[in-house]
C-alpha cells in the first residue's frame, strides 16, 4: 500500500526464525534438558513458561509437531495470548499448507479447525470468558 | 413434463430448498457419506428458517421503535439501528432474496478461488459470516439496479469475489507488520475503516510509544455475554424514545400495557430476534462454509488464508481494548452528527468491539497510543457516517429502520449505486 511503505521494508520473521543446521542440535539438547526439568515444576506460571520455552526451542529447530505439542500443552495449562498463540498460529498454518499440497483432506480440516479454535480462544480471553 | 414444471415452479423457487441444495452440493463434493449429506442439507434448510423467524421478531420490534422515534423527535431522517445481521435477515426472508444470496455466496467463493489462482493476490477469504454479509449487499444492490436471475447472481458473485480478494490485499502491508509474517491475512470486511484509522494514526501519532507498553485490564468482562451487551445499549434507546414519544403515540402498539414497560420488552424482543437470527446464520453456514473452505484451500494451496479479526487480537491486546473504547466514543459523536448524512444511526456494540478492537491494532501499529486514541475516534465517526449515508438507499429498497455496519459492504452498496447512476446517463 502506497501509504505505508513497501513490502520489503519488513523482513519475514518466519525465515529468520528457521535455525541454521549447526544450532539445531543445541536447540534440541536444550529442549530435552527443559523437558527433564518439567516434572519438577509445580507452579502453574512457571510450568507454562517452561512449556513455552520448550515449544520455542522446537519451533526454532523446525520440529513442527513437537513444537505444536508443547505449545498446546502450554495453552491447556493457561489460556493466554502470547508467544504460544502466535507461534501456534504460524505452525498450524504451515501444517495446513502441507496438508493442502498433499491433498490430505482430513489433516487440512484438522488444522483449519485448530486455527478456528485459536480465534475463538482469542475472542474469549479478551471478553473475559475463561 | 408436468412433474418438472411442478419442481421448477414450486420447489426450486423456495429459498430454503435452494440453500439446502447448495449445502448438498458442497457436502457431495467433499465425498461425505449419504447420511452426512442428508443431515447437513436438512440442517442448512432449518438454519434458513430459523434465521427468517429471528428476522421477523427483529422487524416487529423495530417497527415499534421507528414509529415511537418519529413521534418523539420529529426527525425527518428517522432512526436506524446499525445491524448487518438484521439487514441479512430482512433481505433473505422479507425481500425474498434468500436463494440468490446463497447462490451468490457460493459464487463469491468460486470467483475468489479463480482470482487467487490467476492473479498475484493469493488470498482465500475464509470468514463465512463476512462473506454472507457481502453476498447479501451484492444481491440486494444488484437487484435494486434492476438485475434479475442469472445476471444478478453473476454480477453479485463477481463484485463480491473481487472485494473478498482485494480487501485482504489492501490490509496486508499493515497485517504483515503486526504479525511479523506474511503467512496469514485479515478476512474481515471492515478493512477500509481499519485503513482510515491507520492513516489518521500515522499522521497524528508516535509509533515509538506503543499502547502495549501500558498497564490495562486484560479483558472487557462486560462483553462476556454478547446479547447482554447488546441489551445494555438497546434498552436505554428504547426507553428514552418511548418516554419522549408518550403513551398516546405508543398506544397503537402497546394497547393497555404501560408504554415504558412495553418499550423495555420490545428492546428485549430485539435482542431475542438477534439471538434467534444468529443461531440460524450459524446453522446455515455450518455446512456450506467448511465445504467451500476445504475446496478453496486445496485448489490454491500456496494461498494466504484471510481469517476473521480475532486472529490479530493476541498481537496487541491492549490496543483491542483501547480501540473498542475510543471507537465507541467516536461512534457516539458519529451518532449525534449522523442525521446530517441521512439518518440517525444507533451504533452496534458488537461491531464496535470487533471492528473497533481491530482498528486499535492497526492504529497502534502506525501511530502508537496517541494514534490509537485519535485514529479510533475518527474510525468511530467514520463507521457511523457511512451507514447514515447508505440508510436512505436501504429504505428505498424496502429495509425498515435498519442499516449496515461493516464498512466494506457499505462501499459495495455505494459501488452499485454509482454504477446505477452512471448507467442512468445512457
Amino acid at each position: 500500500m502506497f501509504f505505508f511503505g513497501k513490502k520489503k521494508a519488513e523482513p519475514d520473521r518466519t525465515k529468520e526464525e528457521a535455525a541454521p543446521k549447526a544450532d539445531k542440535d543445541g536447540l534440541l539438547e536444550k529442549a530435552s534438558e527443559l523437558i527433564r526439568k518439567l516434572d519438577t515444576v509445580q507452579d502453574k506460571k512457571e510450568k507454562t513458561a517452561l512449556l513455552n520455552e520448550i515449544g520455542s526451542c522446537y519451533f526454532q529447530a523446525d520440529e513442527k509437531d513437537q513444537a505444536i505439542y508443547y505449545y498446546e500443552q502450554s495453552l491447556e495449562e493457561d489460556r493466554q495470548l502470547g508467544k504460544a498463540y502466535t507461534d501456534l498460529l504460524k505452525l498450524y498454518n504451515q501444517k495446513r499448507q502441507e496438508a493442502a499440497e498433499a491433498k490430505d483432506d482430513e489433516k487440512l480440516k484438522e488444522y483449519m479447525d485448530k486455527v478456528q479454535g485459536l480465534m475463538q480462544m482469542s475472542k474469549d480471553v479478551l471478553r473475559g470468558k475463561m | 413434463m408436468a412433474v418438472l414444471n411442478f419442481i421448477i415452479n414450486n420447489i426450486l423457487t423456495q429459498a430454503a430448498v435452494v440453500i439446502g441444495l447448495i449445502a448438498c452440493l458442497g457436502l457431495a463434493l467433499q465425498k461425505k457419506s449419504l447420511g452426512t449429506v442428508v443431515s447437513g442439507t436438512l440442517k442448512t434448510m432449518l438454519g434458513f428458517l430459523v434465521l427468517s423467524a429471528g428476522s421477523s421478531v427483529i422487524q416487529s420490534s423495530l417497527s415499534f421503535f421507528g414509529t415511537a422515534f418519529n413521534a418523539a423527535f420529529h426527525m425527518k431522517e428517522g432512526a436506524v439501528v446499525a445491524s448487518i445481521e438484521a439487514i441479512n435477515g430482512q433481505a433473505m426472508s422479507d425481500l425474498g432474496l434468500g436463494g440468490e444470496i446463497a447462490i451468490t455466496l457460493a459464487g463469491i467463493f468460486v470467483v475468489n478461488v479463480i482470482l487467487a489462482r490467476v492473479t498475484k493476490f493469493k488470498y482465500i477469504f475464509l470468514t463465512g459470516q463476512a462473506l454472507l454479509w457481502e453476498a447479501t449487499l451484492c444481491v440486494v444492490f444488484a437487484w435494486f439496479t434492476g438485475l434479475r436471475g442469472l445476471p444478478l447472481i453473476l454480477v453479485g458473485s463477481l463484485v463480491g469475489g473481487v472485494f473478498a480478494t482485494l480487501m485482504p490485499a489492501l490490509a496486508q502491508p499493515i497485517v504483515r507488520q503486526i504479525t511479523g509474517t506474511d503467512d496469514i491475512a485479515l478476512g474481515h470486511l471492515c478493512t477500509v475503516g481499519y485503513m482510515v484509522s491507520a492513516l489518521v494514526a500515522k499522521v497524528t501519532g508516535d509509533r515509538t510509544k506503543s499502547a502495549e507498553d501500558i498497564q490495562l485490564p486484560k479483558s472487557l468482562e462486560f462483553l462476556q455475554d454478547t446479547y447482554l451487551s447488546v441489551m445494555t445499549v438497546m434498552i436505554p434507546f428504547y426507553l428514552i424514545t418511548a418516554a419522549f414519544a408518550g403513551a398516546e403515540a405508543c398506544a397503537p402498539f402497546c394497547g393497555s400495557t404501560n408504554h415504558i414497560v412495553y418499550a423495555f420488552l420490545q428492546a428485549l424482543q430485539f435482542v431475542t430476534g438477534l439471538y434467534v437470527l444468529m443461531a440460524g446464520v450459524r446453522m446455515l453456514l455450518a455446512e456450506i462454509v467448511p465445504a467451500f473452505q476445504g475446496i478453496s484451500m486445496k485448489l490454491v494451496p500456496s494461498s494466504r488464508p484471510a481469517l476473521d479479526c480475532p486472529v490479530l487480537f493476541p498481537y496487541a491486546p491492549n490496543s483491542v481494548i483501547l480501540g473498542f473504547v475510543f471507537t465507541t466514543i467516536g461512534s457516539l459523536i458519529g451518532m449525534l452528527i449522523s442525521p446530517m448524512f441521512g439518518a440517525f444511526v444507533i451504533p452496534g456494540v458488537m461491531s464496535n468491539f470487533f471492528a473497533g478492537g481491530t482498528a486499535g491494532i492497526f492504529a497502534n501499529q502506525m501511530g502508537g497510543r496517541r494514534g490509537v486514541v485519535i485514529g479510533c475516534i475518527v474510525h468511530g465517526i467514520f463507521i457511523m457516517i457511512l451507514p447514515a449515508m447508505l440508510a436512505p438507499m436501504l429504505a428505498q429498497i424496502g429495509f425498515v429502520n435498519i442499516t449496515c455496519t461493516d464498512v466494506d459492504t457499505i462501499i459495495t452498496g455505494f459501488f452499485f449505486m454509482l454504477i446505477k447512476s452512471v448507467a442512468g446517463f445512457f
